[in-house]
Order: C-alpha cells, then structure tokens, then sequence
C-alpha cells in the first residue's frame, strides 16, 4: 500500500533516483581510484604495452564472468567454469601438439565437448533437482582430474615449434590501427542507427522516450568510449584479438538477456521461480539453454587463457571460477538470482583485472595479491549494500 | 476499566508520511484505548499499510512527521524491535514464520526460554503447549509450521505474539486466509484478550466481522480523510459510503443473462495425489465449465479447491485416474506452459509467491506469459511491448505513477490487478480465479467482479474459487462444493443458499455426495 499515486496526480518520479544513481557511480569511482593509485606508484601501468596487456587479461576474466551471469541470473551457480576452462583448453592443446589437428579443428571439438559437458550438468541440476553449487562442485573437481590425465600432468604448447596459428593467435593478434579505427567508426555509426530506430519506434507507439539530448549524450559517451580504447590500442600494436572475441560475447550475451524472451525468463527465474512457473516460463528449458550458452563461453574463455599462457599446464583456469563469480557480485549481481547486467559484470572485471595487474607489476607477494582482493570483494558487496540495495 | 475514559495506550497526531510523488498518510490522527478492539478500514491504497507500519518503527522515527505517543509518552521507533520492546506486536498478512521449524520454536523464537546460556526446549514446548490450550487452539506444538495449513500458521502467529506478552496487538487482515471455523476461534480469542486489558488495531476489509468484534471503527481514505465510529452507532453500508467515498448498491452484480455456449473443460473420475508415494487428495472429481459460465467452487479449508485448479492448470500433483478434455482435446498431463498456450490461464490464490515478481516492474509482470506474440525475429519489440503493457494498465485502471514501478510497491487490491491482467494478456479462452477478492477492497472486488461479467460476455469461461459463500453464490451459474477431496455437491442458482451450500462442503447434503468411511 506504500507508493500508490492516486488517480490525479501525474506521473512525476520514478523510484528513488539519486541512491540508484551513486550506487551506478561507485563502481566507475572505484574503479579510477584503483587506477590512479597505479599509474602513481607505477608509471608503466598507464603505458601502451601494459594497458594492451591489461586487455588481454580482462577479456580472459570479463568473457567467463559474462558467462556465469548467464547461470546467476537464475539463481544458479557454477564452480566448474575454472577447471572446465582448463580443460577445454588442454583438450585443443592436445589435439594440435600430440595428434597434428589442424587448429581450427581442435578448437571445434573442445568447443563441442564444453557445450555438451555443460548441458549435461545443467540438464542433470534441472532435472533432479539439486543445486546447482553441488553438481557443479563435482564438475569442478572431475574436470580438473580429466584435465590433468588429458595433459598427462605436463605442459603442453598450443602451437608446434614456434609456427603460428589460430590457438596462438587467440592472444597474439592484433588488428592493425587502420582497420581498428574503420571497425570503430563502423560500431559506432550503428550504435547512433540503432539509438535512432528504437527512438522513432517508440515515438510511432506513443511510448514514453528520453529527451533527445540524453539519448544523444549516451551514443556520445559510447562512442567517445570506443574511440578512446581504439586510439590506446593502437599506440602499441592495435586491438587485441582477445578483446573483439570479449566484446562480441558480451554483445550477444547483453541482447540475450535484455531484448529476447529468454532473458526475460532468466530474470524471471532467478526473481520467483514459482511465479514464473504458474506464468508458463519453461523453466527447466531456460536453465539448460543457459548452462549450454556457458559451456561454449567457458571454452572459449579456455583457449583464451591457455593460449595467452602459452600453452597447457595444470595450473591453467585456476581460481577462474572464483574471479567470475566475484566479477558479477562486484557488478550488481544478485547470488540469489533476478538482477544483474552485462554491463556490471564487465566493471566487475575490470576492477579484478586491473588490480591483478597492477600488483604483478609492483610485484606485490602472491600472499598479498590473494589478500588484497578478497578484501576488495568483500568491500564491493558491502558498499553495494550500504548504498540502499536495502 | 472503561475504555470509553481511559487515556489512549497508543497514539497518533498528525502523522504524515510521503514516498516518493505520493503521500501516503497526510495528517492522521488517531488513537487506541487500552482494551478495545479498534477497527481499521479503507480501500487499498487508503493508508492502512502505511500507518500501521509507522506506528510500528518500520517506517523509522524520522521519516514521517508528526508525533506517536505510547501510553501518553512520546515514542521514536526506530527499528520494529524497538516497537516491540515497547509492546506492540504486529502481525502481518504475510506470515513470518519458519517452515522448518516446529511450532514451539516459532513460538519463542528469539525469546527462547533459558537456563543457564542453554535453551530449555522441555519449558519451551510445555509453555508453548500451554499458550496453545489457554487459547483452546488444537495444534501440537512439535508439528513443523511447514505441515500445518494457512490458517492453523496464523493461529500460531498469534501466538506467538501473545507469547511476548505484548499489550498492543496490531492485527493486518488475519481472517483473510482463516476458514469459518478458524475465524470463530480467532474472534474469540480476541474477546478474551480484550477482557484482560490486551488493545487491538484489527485491519480488515471484512466488515461483517469487523462490525461483530469491533468497540470503534475508523475508516481511512486517500490517506487523509478519515472518521472515526462507535461501532454500535454505524452501519455497514455507511463503513463502505466513507471507504470508497460513493455509495456500493450491488455487492455482486453478476449478469446471469450471457449465452452458454460449448464445453471448454470437461473433467470425470479425476484422481489427484501430491506426488507417487502420497494417499490421493482428490478422488472421484467430475464437472463441466462451459463458454460464457462461471462456475464456481467451493469448499472449507484443505478441501482441496486451490489443488484441483493448480492440478488442471498443471502445476500440482500427479495424477492417477480420470480424464480431462481441454477444447475438446484430451489433456493427459498439463504443465502451465501447455495450458497457456491452450486457452487456459490461471491467477492463485497467493499472488506474492505464485503470481508476482514483487522486485520487476509493472510491465516485466503483466507481458511475462504473452511475450511471444510481442517477438520479432527473436527480439522483443520494446516498443509494442510498452504499448499492449499501457493498453491493460489503464483498462485495469492500475493505481501507480507508470509501468517502470516495481509490483511490489503497489498495494493489494493493485497488485492483483497486475496479476490478473498478466492472465488476460494470454487471450485465455478459460481463466481460473483462485480467491481473486483475497485482502482486496469493496471497490477493487467490484472491478474484478465487472471484469467477470466482461469476461463471460465475450464467451470465455471463468472457474472461480472463494471462500466468502457470498461472493461465491452472488457470481456462479453453478456452484460445485468439494468436501475432503470429492464433489460434496452441484447447485444451480435457484438452490444456492448458504446452509445447503455449507453442508455439502462438511460432506452431509444429500444429493449426488459420495459417503464418507
């Protein structure tokens, strides 16, 4: 009975804005404070190579953080991502280095193995009934003993004798500056044709639509965004590989949760599950499709982080479960499940990316390293909490 | 003591409290002798929420203006255990009960009695057996809440109140779940109270039982407005003139005159059970529903109602005979999905665990069923969606400042609004109606009756659950009782009266009921 309107009045705010409003800023706030901290007690943290450096690791972090976002917006979880990553990476390494597969083959495969290993395990929770935390603490630890039989517990390179190709390129290749900046320009003119669209779209149904000048300053931002990260880039060698294959998962998982019914549905699930029930959500279905979507992510995640190791050891995918998870809570997201964003997970691993890479290179103890962002996450949630999540 | 002269236990003076774009409760005085049971009314949205949870530190001292006074001292709750250190206890629609946890521990939970820094579970479960008979409340104190049904959870919740000894007792609708028998039980042992000295707000919107039980009645509305009566001075079609602000003439205005057309459900010999290893709960089940009828059903508490719907509609239990025809198609083994996608939709009896996502918006909720038909190549179209959204929220008239609100902020009687416009957003040809008139107001039930009337008007079916027999006689075309899981009996209009009604639900009317072993 507590915000009702009555009839008369119009309709002047929405819900309580301006705790929303700082709660949005914290992240971006804590995310510069990390970084000037860096770059004065490191100059070569703001240099060229380190930030393109930076880059590759967040598209390792951010891409199985956008990944798990798919399971926690359910209410699920997954410890598995970790050692799956490793792995579906060890499993291409094999096949190139031991058998001769060509690579695009061998990636194929593995990627085919984590889809179908993914969705056994999400078809396997849904079906019975047990929690997701279980199984996939299971699948955490029969991945890792399968991982290490497949490399037979050494090391593995991702390439034969020093060739290049498409496993080693994962990580090594950048676009040249020229076609970085055209793949810009091209992004952002479609951003500005898309913003435009669903603004005439709106208008034609008589929904409501933000000013004109709001809407313009987002595409602006964005766009200015892109360019800046563009520009950086090519002051070393270019747009990392790494970072397109991040952005496009996080394109397609950004449409999947906000623009097609299945997202809905995975909001809906992790909201009330009952209710989504009774309102025809086919529950069972949504939560395997998701477990499956993660499967490909983690293997591409998998070749990622193996490829820019270099090559299959035992250690690869390590802890990367945990980073996921810590990069979405960081970002928004509810363990309970029903809210968390794409965007949230990303800042989220920025800010564990960042702060990795920054202690690497002030060569901070491992001891610490592992302290300092636990003490980071704990400190993230509490301030999201402060901050009127209630 | 005369309650008539005694100073106020409880106290409100110009008590206004706004939210963002809406004030709530604009300059409330009120006030609660010691024991009298004080009455609160209003339609939803009145402000009945909002000033029981001020008074109660809820809404923190601070937040509001104006001034609330216990026993003649000024109070400044911060926290709701503030509040109850003071005395009060609040209990709510929604109960706040441990499922896992037996009925004694509920009881004393976070007031356990001790010795030494131990827990004496032996003191605990015989004073908790004590509390239990003083009330002449028939439950074991060892049962898990989970296994008890809703209204035995509310007794216990009362007792749970009293068990802190409090003196003020704020009660928010706790009959709307309650069967006939467990009322009787409940009002009596305010009564009791009442003789001790115990002060009683009692929030309902039934007012049968509000003019029974009742010293004084205050009705609320808009927040602002509002009177306070001796109950022996008012009558109840006044109680409503000052809720809604107009006079209510039809109570039940069901238009009987709409055409019958095809069989869309047929049910015979349904048997039910909750799961494979369970006795069954339904047995020997068989009726009709056809085009442009409402047919409603009815039944005491646990007689199966809300089960044979939600079977029907394929969210509950298993079945282990009989047949049932959905559009003249059989329908073996129904899940919501299937059924939606059929013709039949169905709106529960308990809208915040089955029928609301309370953190979403408005327009999350009313399109998450009928999100098909707003999708293109794989996309929702926003913008269509916003518009069939804003179609229904005004032809629902859904009181909220838009569709960006979260449900949860609305009221009851909006609320389930939502609810039911999310069912009709599916084009059903069959819509089930569980208790859609719960914890609602006079003019929000009168929509949903209107609603009804349209519904059949344009030859859909409407199955219609309740346990107000007469709201149930006042809509159906035909009524059938369940008793302990069977038809108990099937009337027409022209025998609808409550007795032989009541009867068929206690399984002794005479016709067509299967005895009982």
């Amino acid at each position: 009975m507590t915000a009702t309107a009555s009839p008369t009045s119009p309709a002047p705010t929405r819900t309580p804005l301006s705790a929303t409003a700082i709660r949005e800023l914290t992240m971006p706030a804590m995310l510069i404070a990390i970084w000037i901290l860096f770059a004065v007690l490191s100059p070569a943290f703001l240099s060229p190579r380190n930030l393109s450096m930076l880059m590759i690791e967040l598209s390792v972090t951010a891409t199985l953080a956008v990944g798990v976002l798919l399971v926690l917006l359910p209410g699920h979880t997954d410890l598995s991502v970790g050692a799956g990553a490793g792995l579906l990476g060890g499993i291409a390494s094999v096949l190139i280095f031991k058998h001769s597969w060509p690579a695009p083959a061998a990636l194929a495969l593995s990627l085919s193995v984590g889809v179908a290993l993914y969705c056994g395990m999400g078809w396997f929770i849904v079906k019975n009934r047990i929690q997701a935390f279980i199984i996939t603490l299971g699948g955490m630890l029969a991945f890792k003993g399968a991982f290490w039989l497949v490399i037979q517990s050494t090391t593995i390179p991702v390439v034969r004798g020093g060739e290049q190709n498409l496993y080693s390129a994962l990580t090594t290749f950048y676009l040249p500056p020229t076609v970085g900046l055209a793949l810009a320009a091209g992004v952002i003119a479609a951003l500005a044709v898309l913003a435009i669209r669903s603004r005439k779209r709106r208008q034609s149904v008589g929904a409501h639509v933000p000013s004109f000048e709001e809407a313009y300053l987002k595409t602006f931002v964005a766009g200015q965004a892109i360019l800046l990260v563009v520009l950086v880039c090519n002051q070393y060698q270019g747009v990392p590989l790494a970072f397109l294959i991040l952005c496009a998962v996080a394109a397609v998982v950004h449409v999947l949760t906000q623009h097609t019914p299945f997202g809905r549905y995975l909001y809906a699930i992790g909201g009330n599950e009952e209710a989504a029930v009774v309102s025809g959500v086919p529950t069972k279905k949504v939560v395997i499709v998701a477990f499956t979507l993660l499967g490909s992510i983690v293997a591409i995640t998998g070749f990622m982080a193996t490829a820019y190791a270099g090559a299959s050891t035992t250690t690869v995918g390590d802890l990367m479960e945990l980073d996921a998870i810590a990069a979405c809570v960081i970002g928004g997201t509810s363990l309970k499940g029903g809210r968390g964003t794409v965007l949230g997970a990303l800042f989220g691993a920025l800010i564990m990316a960042s702060l990795l890479n920054g202690m690497t290179l002030l060569a901070v103890s491992p001891e610490l390293k592992f302290i300092v962002r636990g003490v980071v996450l704990a400190f993230a949630v509490w301030m999201d909490v402060k901050l009127g999540r209630r | 003591m005369n309650p008539a002269t005694s100073a106020p236990v409880l106290e409100a003076r110009k008590l206004t409290k706004c939210f963002p774009g809406v004030i709530a409760l604009n300059e409330v005085t009120f006030d609660l002798r010691p024991g009298e049971i004080h009455a609160l009314c209003g339609e939803n949205g009145a402000g009945k929420s909002t000033l029981i949870k001020t008074l109660s530190g809820i809404h923190p001292f601070g937040s509001y203006e104006g001034e609330i006074r216990v026993n003649g001292q000024p109070a400044q709750f911060t926290t709701l255990k503030d509040a109850e250190a003071a005395g009060l206890a609040v209990i709510y629609q929604e109960l706040a009960l441990v499922e896992e946890m037996s009925v004694a521990e509920n009881i004393f939970l976070g007031n356990e009695p001790r010795r030494g820094p131990w827990i004496d579970w032996d003191a605990s479960y015989a004073q908790a057996a004590r509390l239990l008979a003083q009330f002449q409340i028939q439950i074991d104190p060892d049962v898990k809440v989970r296994d008890l049904g809703v209204g035995q959870k509310q007794l216990v919740e009362i007792v749970k109140a009293l068990g802190k000894k409090s003196r003020i007792l704020i009660l928010d609708e706790p009959t709307a779940a309650l069967a006939e028998s467990e009322v009787e039980i409940l009002l009596r042992i305010l009564r009791d109270l009442r003789a001790s000295g115990v002060a009683c707000i009692y929030i309902s919107h039934k007012l049968g039982e509000v003019k029974a039980i009742a010293d004084r009645i205050t009705v609320l509305r808009d927040g602002s407005s509002i009177s306070t009566f001796d109950t022996a001075s008012v009558e109840i079609p006044d109680i409503i003139r000052h809720m809604v602000g107009r006079e209510i003439k039809e109570l039940f205005p069901r238009d009987r005159n709409t055409p019958v057309g095809d069989t869309l459900l047929s049910v015979r010999n349904l048997e039910v059970a909750p799961d494979s290893s369970s006795p069954s709960r339904l047995r020997d089940v068989s009726f009709d529903v056809r085009a442009g009828e409402v047919l409603g059903i009815g039944g005491l508490m646990g007689a199966g109602r809300s089960e044979l719907l939600l079977h029907l509609f394929g969210a509950w239990g298993e079945r282990r005979a009989g047949e049932v025809q959905l559009a003249a198609t059989a329908d073996p083994n129904p899940d919501p999905q299937d059924s939606i996608q059929r013709g039949l939709v169905m709106v529960t009896d308990d809208r915040k665990r089955f029928g609301l996502h309370l953190d979403q918006p408005i327009g999350f909720n009313l399109s998450l069923s009928s999100l098909a038909p707003v999708t293109h190549l794989g996309l929702v179209d926003e913008a269509r969606e916003t518009q069939v959204n804003q179609k229904l929220f005004d032809a629902l008239r859904v009181k909220a400042p838009g569709l960006d609100v979260p449900v949860g902020g609305l009221s009851g009687g909006n609320q389930q609004k939502v609810v039911i416009g999310k069912a009709l957003m599916t084009q059903p040809r069959i819509v089930f109606l569980d208790e859609p008139t719960r914890g609602i107001d006079v003019g929000a039930k009168l929509e949903v009756y209107q609603l009804i009337n349209r519904l059949t008007a344009e030859g859909k079916a409407v199955v219609l659950v309740s346990s107000e027999l007469p709201e149930l006689m006042g809509m159906s075309d035909r009524i059938v009782m369940l008793h302990e899981g069977q038809v108990g009996g099937t009337f027409l209009p022209e025998e609808f009266n409550q007795e032989s009604l009541l009867a068929a639900a206690m399984g002794r009317s005479k016709p067509s009921a299967p005895t009982n072993p």
